[in-house]
């Protein structure tokens, strides 16, 4: 990725806490569906400056468990809706009067376990890059966040394959020519979380490590269960959980879901191609036939017939795109990155709980 | 986790005699603020413009949910209202309100207004005015009493909150728009499960001289968080350590604790540890190397795919086949269903017919 960082007009992403707290607290509540909504802010010296946001207005499809497919696909596609780039526009109009930031500079979605890379993010992303090259897509992963570190990324298109899905080309002939492998969809900007001062003055009041060394003792056990000591919210303890198999068996479902969607990938790609060779065959039958005849008729002294009639006679199937293909192997690696993260966190875990349980 | 929790005392609220007919209950009151609203005001009080007010306070509107009964509500977003106030008058953008209240409520149509904040502690007839017009039938939460919560935002001091709720009280009628009184209601700081991870995120931030923190990896966050630990229990070892030398009053109470906290460590035989650490170490390495490979096998795959050779396609498919077979073989331990899922396919694919064309492995 480091070589495609080049065409980025940006070097990081600057996340206003408020920002991190509005996304979370949105994606959270909506869960499992999903949420998005539009991110404000400017940019200065290379950092992209985010400083505000709001959710987009969900359709109300009927809240039952069947329809909710429905409503993430209709949330998911919310960005480029008509409706809500007007509401969109509207929204940024009013928090210019109270001296937010006017500038749209992206959108934000929630995710599961890292399964965000599909056509409708980058749908989403070609939208507002197409526009404005200085746009990036946050995603929040829900479920990672639920273990105790907060999962905030951040994304762009690249260049290259903006290009590329301007013409909406995905062959295999375009693909050898711009030489675009599924590595250079998307480049991750790295994500800075920012404080204002009087935020930070807020902060410094919810609790901390306790600092003053002398405290009154308890008088019995009960004084302890009374006033519980107070766990500060970082270094975020959620994170010693042992039990990561739940997050790990569903990465693995999500693995396999890629490859089933590969493998179909796959067969839709053989099928054209056994579809091609079907229509290439024919078409060499009837060259062959046609040009027997005229040598027969040349022979019979007649006018030889047109030989390059089949062009009306047999059409050719059309290639399908190439580019579900290369989202499942971009969605691949991206689980795969995931597992050896979760790897390495459970086995230091496992290791030192071993140590623990089994003095030496 | 709520924080800012203390001992309160309700003081019953006049009733106006209207109210009473919309069976407006006097039960007390109890407001939950979630930490983005309280991000919010102070991001508006930090981007507040003082060129045409006197005030150097802000105002905006409180938007959430309120509980069945009227008894608790939960302020759950914010949204800023241009205002400006002079010696003798004050002025509210009305049309600017009622149209972001509507777009608000488009996005979360559960929510509904809940009053207004203010960035100063003090309360002074421009805030009855304001008070009021939230409070009404027309523009506020009639029947329901308005909330007024004010932070103070004064530099270099400490961020207090405080939550009024308010009854009318006039001498005259002509009066009765800019006077009411204002009555505490106790206030809660409320933070969820799910906003745990982004706070300490955000305090990782207020932590560092430049308030600014990246998003550090999993691993990262548990080597902190293992730190800290670790320092936690050399200070209660320490001070374990201070009572055995009797170099400090021992405390009966945090014994008691400590005993309690002990106990609860299992006791299982080495051997069990030992076998069950091994199995699932294995696992969890295998399913490790099992992702890798697929991942590896599908960037060859895309790779063959666009590649300038014919029948790539079909290299790219017997690996996934074989693919499905080792994921069959490689999970003894974990649940039959998912490894015969994969081993099924797996079969399938191999029964398919195919060209007999090897791949390079």
């Amino acid at each position: 990725m480091a070589d495609s960082q080049k065409d980025v007009p940006f070097k990081s992403v600057q996340v206003e806490a408020l920002v991190v707290m509005k996304i979370v607290k949105h994606c959270s509540s909506s869960f499992p569906t999903t949420a998005t909504g539009s991110i404000v802010g400017m940019d200065t010296n290379g950092v992209l400056e985010i400083t505000n946001t709001f959710p987009f207005p969900t359709v109300d499809v009927s809240s039952t468990d069947s329809h909710q497919n429905d409503a993430s696909s209709l949330a998911a596609a919310a960005p480029r809706a008509k409706a809500n780039i007007a509401y969109q526009n509207e929204m940024i109009r009013h928090l210019k009067e109270v001296n937010v930031d006017a500038n749209n500079v992206g959108w934000y979605t929630s995710a599961t376990m890292g399964n965000f890379i599909n056509l409708s993010f980058i749908e989403n992303q070609y939208h507002y890059q197409r526009d404005n090259d200085k746009t990036v897509a946050l995603v929040h992963d829900v479920s990672r966040s639920s273990q105790g570190a907060l999962s905030l990324r951040a994304f762009k298109l690249s260049n290259d394959f903006m290009a590329a899905y301007k013409e909406g080309k995905f062959t295999t002939e375009s693909l050898q020519k711009s030489k675009l492998t599924f590595k250079d969809i998307i480049v991750e900007v790295p994500v800075i979380v920012h404080d204002s001062h009087l935020l930070t003055s807020f902060l410094h009041q919810i609790p901390a490590l306790p600092d003053n060394p002398t405290i009154d003792l308890p008088t019995s056990l009960d004084d302890i269960r009374r006033d519980p000591a107070r766990i500060p919210a970082h270094p975020s303890f959620d994170a010693l959980d042992v039990s990561i198999d739940p997050f790990l068996e569903k990465t693995c479902d999500l693995l396999l879901e890629s490859i089933e969607a590969h493998y179909t990938d796959l067969n839709n790609h053989q099928y054209y191609q056994r579809q091609l060779t079907r229509e290439q065959f024919k078409i060499t039958q009837w060259q062959t036939k046609r040009k027997a005849e005229n040598a027969a008729r040349l022979a019979a002294k007649q006018t030889p017939l047109p030989e390059d009639e089949w062009q009306r006679l047999f059409k050719l199937p059309q290639e399908p795109s190439r580019l579900e293909g290369m989202l499942n192997a971009k969605q691949v690696e991206q689980y795969s990155k995931q597992v050896d993260g979760f790897t390495a966190n459970i086995t230091s875990k496992m290791f030192a709980v071993r140590g623990n349980l089994l003095p030496e | 986790m709520a924080i800012d929790q203390e001992h309160f005392v309700h003081l019953a609220r006049p009733l106006a005699p209207s109210v009473l007919g919309y069976g407006g209950s006097s039960a007390p009151l109890a407001v939950n603020i979630q930490p983005q609203a309280v991000f919010s005001i102070i991001d508006h009080a930090v981007r507040r413009d003082i060129r045409d007010t006197q005030s150097t306070r802000v105002i905006g509107a409180l938007v959430g949910i309120r509980s069945e009964d009227g008894s608790e509500v939960e302020v759950r977003s914010t949204f800023a209202i241009p205002h400006t106030e002079n010696e003798d008058q004050v002025e509210v953008d009305v049309e600017y309100q009622k149209n972001m209240l509507a777009l608000t409520l488009k996005a979360s149509p559960r929510e509904t207004l809940l009053g207004w904040y203010t960035t100063s502690h003090e309360l002074n007839s421009f805030s009855a005015l304001i008070q009021n017009f939230f409070a009404s039938p027309e523009t506020g939460t009639f029947p329901h009493p308005a909330v007024h919560l004010t932070i103070s935002t004064e530099a270099g001091q400490a961020i207090e909150t405080k939550t009024y709720i308010s009854a009318p009280v006039a001498v005259n009628a002509e009066r009765a728009a800019e006077s009411c009184l204002f009555i505490e209601v106790p206030h809660k700081l409320l933070f969820t499960d799910a906003e745990r991870a982004a706070l300490g995120s955000v305090t990782a931030a207020a932590e560092n001289e430049n308030r600014s923190a990246p998003i550090v990896s999993d691993i990262e966050n548990l080597a902190q968080a293992l730190e800290t630990v670790s320092d936690l229990l050399e200070r209660v070892s320490g001070f374990v350590g201070d009572v055995m030398d009797e170099e400090r009053e021992g405390n009966h109470a945090l014994g008691q604790y400590l005993m309690n906290a002990l106990s609860l460590a299992p006791k299982v035989a080495p051997t069990a540890i030992e076998n069950d650490f091994n199995n699932h170490i294995q696992d969890v390495l295998m399913v490790s190397y099992l992702a890798n490979t697929i991942r590896t096998q599908i960037e060859l795959a895309q790779r063959l795919a666009t590649a300038p050779l014919v029948g790539g396609e079909k290299e790219g498919e017997k690996k996934e086949g074989e693919e499905g077979a080792k994921q069959e073989g490689g999970r003894p331990s974990r649940g039959g269903k998912r490894g015969g899922r994969g081993g099924g396919r797996g079969g399938g694919q191999r029964g398919e017919p195919r060209e007999p064309r090897e791949s390079n492995e």
